[in-house]
C-alpha cells in the first residue's frame, strides 16, 4: 500500500525535489510549496522508493491536502 | 490560559481595528484581514467586536485550554476538532478544562478565526494587542504563536450555542474568482485611460509572494499617462515612481510593472505610485483568498466605499446572531 503524502496548505508548488524511482529516507524533503512568501517543506513520513510525482514544479492554485508523492 | 501544541503556519494574536494612530510614524494598524468574520467570532462569545482574538493562516494551531471557555470559530473552515470532535463554524461552543482544539488547513477560504469570550489579554503596544511581527512589537512577544506559548485570558461571560445568522455570514468565493471593490486613486492621473480600463477589465492572479504586507498580482503591463513621463528628475526614472510621499492603507501600489496590494502590516510611505484603492471594507476578500485566485476589480465611489465599511459594522452586532 502506497503512502500518500499531500499538501498541508493551499498555495503553489516552489520545488519538487523528487522522481518516481527515487530512494527516499524517512524525514526526507520531497517538495517545497511557497505561500506567504513562506517555503513550506514536506517530508517523507516513511522511508521507500518514489512510485508516483502527481503535482510540477511551479504548479498554481493548489488547495489543501491535494496529493502530491507516493512512496510505494 | 490556553497553551499552544502546534502554532501552526503563521498563527498571531489580532485586535480589531488594530494599532490606529501611528501611520504617520509608520506603524501599520495589523488586525485581522477579515474583520468581518473576525467580529462576528467576538460578538458570538459576548465580547465587544474587537476584542483581541488569533489569526490562523492557511493551516491553523493545535491550542490546549487549561481552563474552561467559550470560544467561536469563524472565517475558513480548517476543520476544526476539539478532543476529536468536529466543532461547528459561526457558532459559540463550550470549552472544557484540558480539551484539545486542532485546526487542519483550510478548506474553504484561507484566514480562520478563534475568539474566546473574554478575549486575549496579552500586553497592549501602543494602545492595540495586535501582531505586527516584522517589528517584532505586540501580539505574545511580537511575534507568530510558538510551541508552549502560554495566551492569557481575560474575565469572559460567553455563552454557548449562539449562531450567525447565515445571511450576516461572508460567503467564499468557491470559483477561484473574487469582484473586488476598488476606489480611483490617488494616482489615477497617472494611468493613461487605455490602461485604466485594462486595470478594470482584466484578471489579476494572487501571486504566493503575498503576505499580510503585500498581495501581489499578476496580469497584464500597464500604460501610462503622459504625466507619467514628464516629470522632474527627482521622482525617478520609471513611471510609476513618484517623490516619495504617504500609501493610504489598501493602496494598490505599482512598482515597476507590478501591483501590490499594500494590506494589514503594509507600509506607510515610499515612491511608487498607488492608482488605485481597495478600501476596508474589501480586505475580508483579500484575506480568504490564496495564490492563484483571480480577482476583477470593480470601482466604487469613496462614498459607497464608505458605506460599505458601515453595513458590515452594522452586521458585526447582536443582530446577527440567533
Amino acid at each position: 500500500m502506497a503512502t500518500e503524502v499531500r499538501t498541508q496548505t493551499a498555495g503553489n508548488m516552489w520545488k519538487v525535489l523528487v522522481k518516481p524511482g527515487d530512494t527516499v529516507a524517512e524525514g526526507q524533503v520531497l517538495f517545497i510549496m511557497e505561500v506567504m512568501k513562506m517555503e513550506v517543506a514536506h517530508e517523507a513520513p516513511v522511508a521507500g522508493v518514489v512510485s508516483a510525482v502527481h503535482v510540477a514544479e511551479g504548479a498554481e492554485g493548489l488547495d489543501a491536502e491535494d496529493l502530491v508523492v507516493e512512496i510505494g | 490560559m490556553i497553551e499552544v501544541i502546534k502554532p501552526g503556519l503563521e498563527t498571531a494574536v489580532q485586535d480589531w481595528p488594530g494599532r490606529i494612530g501611528f501611520w504617520n510614524q509608520g506603524f501599520p494598524p495589523s488586525g485581522p484581514m477579515d474583520s468581518w468574520s473576525f467580529r462576528l467570532g467576538n460578538v458570538l462569545v459576548g465580547n465587544a467586536p474587537g476584542a483581541a482574538g488569533l489569526e490562523c493562516q492557511y493551516l491553523g494551531p493545535t491550542l490546549r485550554f487549561v481552563d474552561a471557555a467559550v470560544i467561536a470559530l469563524t472565517g475558513a473552515d480548517m476543520g476544526a476538532k476539539l478532543d476529536g470532535v468536529a466543532v461547528p463554524l459561526w457558532e459559540s461552543v463550550a470549552v472544557a478544562a484540558g480539551q484539545v482544539l486542532a485546526l487542519g488547513p483550510a478548506k474553504s477560504g484561507t484566514r480562520g478565526y478563534i475568539a474566546i469570550a473574554g478575549g486575549i489579554a496579552t500586553e497592549p503596544w501602543l494602545g492595540s494587542r495586535s501582531t505586527f511581527h516584522q517589528a517584532g512589537v505586540g501580539g505574545i512577544g511580537g511575534s507568530a504563536l510558538k510551541v508552549g506559548h502560554e495566551i492569557p485570558i481575560g474575565p469572559g461571560n460567553g455563552t454557548a450555542g449562539r449562531r450567525v445568522k447565515p445571511e450576516a455570514r461572508p460567503v467564499f468565493s468557491t470559483d477561484k474568482r473574487w469582484s473586488v471593490e476598488v476606489c480611483a486613486g490617488p494616482n489615477d492621473d497617472w494611468i493613461d485611460a487605455a490602461g485604466q480600463q485594462r486595470f478594470l477589465s482584466a484578471d489579476w492572479k494572487l501571486s504566493s509572494k503575498s503576505n499580510r504586507t503585500g498581495f501581489r498580482l499578476e496580469g497584464p503591463d500597464w500604460t501610462f499617462a503622459e504625466k507619467a513621463y514628464d516629470k522632474p528628475p527627482e521622482h525617478g526614472s520609471l513611471p510609476s515612481n513618484i517623490i516619495d510621499h504617504g500609501y493610504p492603507l489598501g493602496a494598490i501600489n505599482l512598482a515597476g510593472q507590478t501591483p501590490i496590494i499594500l494590506v494589514n502590516d503594509g507600509p506607510s510611505m515610499g515612491g511608487f505610485i498607488n492608482p488605485y484603492t481597495v478600501p476596508q471594507a474589501a480586505f475580508w476578500k483579500l484575506g480568504q483568498s490564496r495564490p492563484g485566485d483571480i480577482y476583477n476589480f470593480r470601482q466604487v465611489s469613496v462614498e459607497r466605499a464608505q458605506a460599505m465599511a458601515r453595513e458590515m459594522k452594522a452586521l458585526c452586532t447582536q443582530a446577527s446572531i440567533l
